[in-house]
């Protein structure tokens, strides 16, 4: 009974609510020895951070709580508030998502910390303040003497979550909860904190759970993981079995849908769960996941419960391990024909970029893109990727025209474009389209999908006649796997992946040449990511449309394009065909930013160089390699004082460094 | 809608408001003809008559005019005024606040600057000192000045609502399809600002009460004969002593109108919240 810190049991977390009683946390039991560490992952509304809340009681008023959680013998549940402050923040503590919301921004970070250890162990304030350089220097944060007399908004994003882990580490809990902490931060920021949590956890004997979407960054911080959807655990074990022999078909489904390292889309077409994740009534009972799989039978609602697989390996589902339905979802390779285009080798590029530059505000100003010259060829498909604050998006938007150069020339076929929207003829607009990066607020919440489409139509392919227009929007609708039914909805009334469907047919509808993807798919759920990613590529292999495809996923880059460029601080660092960047990169940053990628497979374990520092300053202009104070491989003083030559390796492959390969 | 009535259910404070609205809007239609005395009907056998006594119901005043009757047809002037006031400073300031804050710049500042002017001198000595300028009290003349004196105030709110929205993508998406401003400030914007709009739409009507009422009790309000509620205090401000009811009740009608709309306003607001 003492081995375990903390145990639950049957809990079930209901919410009432405008439309009826939902079930946001179903039946699940769970425990958690000492010194052990849980990853939870599972869709976006599938009750992890409910979960998570519930073991802090920090619920909502219309929450109805039933079960046990049991910490160290007692159930939390049955506390009073009182007794309840000194387990919070104290034994458990927790870490959310977004650290710019969880400090406050008016008081200064030493002042935050200390707070902590004045109330819950009643330290003098000066005993206070050593406890907290102490924290914070367990978190590898450098001059933590410094930083204690900062506000937050004066130190990076990255940072900002070390102090909120290092606040939380600060009573030395017996347990800590991580909601998601790095999903906001960049990948080489996330490499870095992951790593400093997993050596945390040998070093302070402290147990955890850690709440994510992504099964590679899971894969780096505990031994097991339980796969939950739609508040019910169905799968629960050790991180390889789960890998290995995933058994229920969501745990499946999830990881086959990611497009991991090495997956490019010439091979292989990814997998995607169709629907998504439902509210779930009180009364339903059987398999969550039943409307979603493709292996349900009659039995999905009567035989359901949990089963024991292998030693610590339980599955909830009776159908996985049939063998009367062949496992569609093993087959995890389904080539697509690219059909042979006599153009896509075309010497004309269809877009042509020279010297680019965007520089924001008058007296303070922002150097966000500093002269970057590339080409997008016909029918191809050109990834940007990099970190946030790289100008990757701001060259996208650039060339869409939702604003001007302040220096250098886009041209477009034969076309000089580098002017706004307003000064750009109809054919320019029509022919370079983007997609933004949040559907729900890229399309206007009170027109109808109808709409939507239809005064696109109107305005930029001259369709007035509006019976036409509706039979050519249902016509595209049909293309991104929407029905007729769609026309009067309002966005609304769709999720996030059928809202992005809805932006990409107003792309399409009029045919044009280029279209820009501004990270199109980050705000989605991976399960709809893989959907759209596969939408994007077969429309691009039916209409030979060129996508300029902005993302700071390098895998999702990795799969879709045929280019790939890679910015850093407004510059670019390397440009290449696909696999000459994947497989034979020479920038020391394109180096850095492959290696922190979270793996999926957990067998597949790589060492990450790790990043410290922050960007350059962009209120500054940069003399040498913008890079130069973060590389791992800095050769010298030349580095800062000299800007990188361009190496040429192939026709097209070259970057910016010192170090000649 | 459907969350509508299902907010009213749970808020046994927003179904009083609206009661009231109601009672009121039904006086204003239907009421001068279910009672037995006319508003100018000056009854001198009974002067002052309490409450109750002689038919009248809620008594009568110095001159034996029927204080129910009187209130009841006031309530026609001040619910034109107040709804007339409510659209016309929501529409004017709908179109200042939207074309200073879209096109923002120099237009921008003036506009700001321009209603910091307005806003520093109180909107009831505004109409005050320009109602006694003019020396016409009519319900357009008065509806007028009262927009007026209300337009910086929604046209500030129209101007912020219309910022935030202005950033968002689906504002983008439109410019690089070519559209022309107006169409972007009214088809794509206009929509999704409504709700803060309707809700400061609402709180006017009850300020507008408010400044009807207190431009007649001072005395620069509609004139006689026409009955106004402010007026109708201040006339019989002398006989308080004597017959406190005619007093009491033009007050009443005036506080119960104001604080049932402002308890409308603000439920109203806390529907549309959700609605976003």
């Amino acid at each position: 009974m003492n081995d375990n810190i903390l145990e639950i049991e049957n809990l079930h977390v209901r919410f009432s609510t405008f439309d009826g009683l939902f079930s946001a946390v179903n039946n699940v039991s769970l425990n958690l020895g000492y010194n052990e560490s849980i990853g939870i992952i599972g869709e976006s509304g599938c009750g992890k951070s409910t979960l998570a809340f519930t073991v802090m009681r920090y619920l909502a008023t219309n929450a109805q709580v039933e079960g046990a959680i049991r910490f160290k013998g007692i159930n939390l549940l049955e506390n009073s508030e009182k007794e309840m402050e000194s387990v919070r923040g104290n034994r458990i503590a927790m870490v959310f998502q977004n650290p710019y919301s969880s400090l406050n921004p008016s008081l200064t970070i030493g002042f935050q910390l200390d707070e902590v250890g004045m109330h819950h162990q009643k330290l003098s304030k000066s005993q206070a303040r050593i406890a907290t350089i102490e924290a914070l220097e367990m978190m590898n944060l450098g001059d933590p003497k410094g930083i204690v007399r900062r506000y937050p908004h004066q130190v990076s994003g990255g940072i900002q979550q070390r102090i909120c882990i290092a606040m939380a580490l600060l009573c030395k809990p017996d347990l800590m909860i991580l909601d998601e902490p790095t999903t906001a931060l960049d990948v080489t920021t996330e490499a870095v904190i992951l790593d400093s949590i997993a050596e945390l956890r040998d070093t302070l004997k402290m147990s955890m759970i850690y709440i994510s979407h992504d099964i590679g960054v899971i894969n780096k911080v505990s031994e097991n993981i339980v796969v939950m959807y739609s508040g019910e655990i169905v799968e629960s074990g050790p991180k390889k079995q789960i890998f290995e022999n995933p058994v229920h078909p969501y745990t499946r489904a999830l990881i086959n849908c990611m497009p991991r390292g090495g997956v490019v889309k010439e091979k292989t077409k990814l997998n995607t769960i169709a629907g998504y994740v439902k509210r779930r009534g009180v009364d339903e009972g059987g398999c969550p996941f039943a409307d979603r799989c493709d292996k349900k039978n009659d039995t999905c609602i009567s035989k359901y419960g949990t089963k024991k697989i292998g030693e610590h390996h339980y599955a909830a589902c009776d159908r996985a391990y049939a063998e009367d339905i062949p496992d569609k979802l093993k087959v995890r390779i389904t080539p697509i024909a690219r059909k042979k285009d006599p153009d896509f080798d075309s010497e004309r590029d269809l877009l042509k970029v020279e010297d680019l530059h965007k520089i924001y505000g008058n007296k303070r100003k922002v150097y966000a893109v500093n002269g970057i010259e590339f080409s997008v060829k016909p029918h191809s498909i050109l990834g940007i990727v990099g970190e946030s604050g790289c100008g990757k998006s701001t060259t996208g938007h650039m060339i869409s025209g939702l604003f001007p150069p302040s220096k250098g020339r886009i041209i477009f076929g034969d076309t000089d474009i580098s002017i706004g929207w307003n000064k750009r003829d109809k054919e320019t607009l029509k022919n370079i389209q983007l997609i933004f990066q949040n559907p729900g607020r890229s399309l206007n919440p009170s027109h109808t999908v109808e709409k939507i489409i239809g005064r696109t139509m109107q305005k930029l392919a001259n369709i007035n006649n509006a019976k036409e227009r509706r039979e050519k929007i249902i016509d595209i609708l049909r293309k991104v796997d929407l029905g007729k039914e769609y026309l009067e909805k309002k966005p609304r009334q769709l999720s996030g992946g059928e809202q992005q469907r809805v932006a990409i047919a107003r792309s399409l509808s009029i045919s044009p040449s280029l279209i820009v993807c501004d990270e199109p798919t980050s705000a989605l759920d991976v399960s709809v990511q893989a959907s759209v990613l596969n939408l994007l590529n077969d429309l691009q292999v039916d209409t030979h449309v060129a996508y300029l495809f902005i993302s700071h996923d390098l895998n999702v880059i990795n799969y879709l394009s045929d280019y790939i460029m890679v910015m850093y601080a407004g510059k670019i660092a390397e440009y290449g065909k696909r696999d000459e960047v994947m497989e034979n990169s020479h920038h020391p940053y394109t180096e850095a930013l492959l290696s922190a990628v979270p793996e999926v497979d957990p067998t597949k374990q790589k060492d990450i160089i790790e990043l410290e520092g922050m960007l350059p300053d962009p209120a500054k202009k940069i003399k040498g390699c913008p890079f130069a104070g973060r590389c791992h491989k800095q050769v010298g003083e030349i580095c800062v004082k000299e800007y990188p030559p361009m190496v040429q390796l192939t026709e097209d492959h070259y970057y910016f460094c010192h170090i000649k390969p | 809608m459907k969350y509508f009535f299902y907010q009213l259910k749970k808020s046994p404070l927003a179904m009083v408001g609206i009661a009231i609205i109601v009672f009121w809007l039904i006086a204003a239609f239907a009421g001068p003809s279910m009672i037995s005395f006319t508003h100018t009907e000056m009854d001198s056998m009974n002067q002052m008559v309490a409450p109750g006594e002689y038919g009248h119901v809620l008594g009568t005043d110095s001159l034996g005019r029927d204080i129910l009757s009187r209130i009841v047809y006031g309530s026609r002037s001040i619910l034109t005024v107040a709804l007339l006031t409510s659209i016309f400073s929501t529409v004017v300031g709908i179109l200042l606040g939207f074309s200073a804050g879209y096109f923002g710049g120099r237009l921008d500042t003036a506009f700001l600057r321009g209603m910091d002017i307005l806003m520093a001198i109180p909107p009831l000595v505004l109409s005050m000192v320009i109602l006694g300028i003019l020396g016409d009290s009519s319900i357009a003349s008065l509806t007028i000045i009262v927009s007026i004196a209300f337009v910086p105030a929604t046209a500030r709110v129209s101007r912020g609502v219309l910022l935030t929205e202005k950033s968002q993508e689906y504002v983008s998406a439109a410019r690089i399809r070519g559209e022309n401003h107006l169409y972007i400030m009214f088809v794509e914007i206009l929509p999704n600002t409504m709700g803060p709009i309707i809700v400061e739409a609402t709180a006017r009507f009850a300020y507008s009460i408010m400044m009807v009422a207190s431009l007649g009790f001072l005395g620069v309000g509609l004139q006689p004969p026409t009955p106004d509620w402010g007026m109708m205090v201040i006339e019989n401000k002398p006989i308080i002593a004597q017959a406190p009811w005619a007093v009491l009740f033009p007050a009443l009608a005036i506080a119960s109108l104001v604080i049932a709309i402002s308890i409308f306003s603000d439920f109203v607001s806390k529907v549309l919240i959700h609605e976003r």
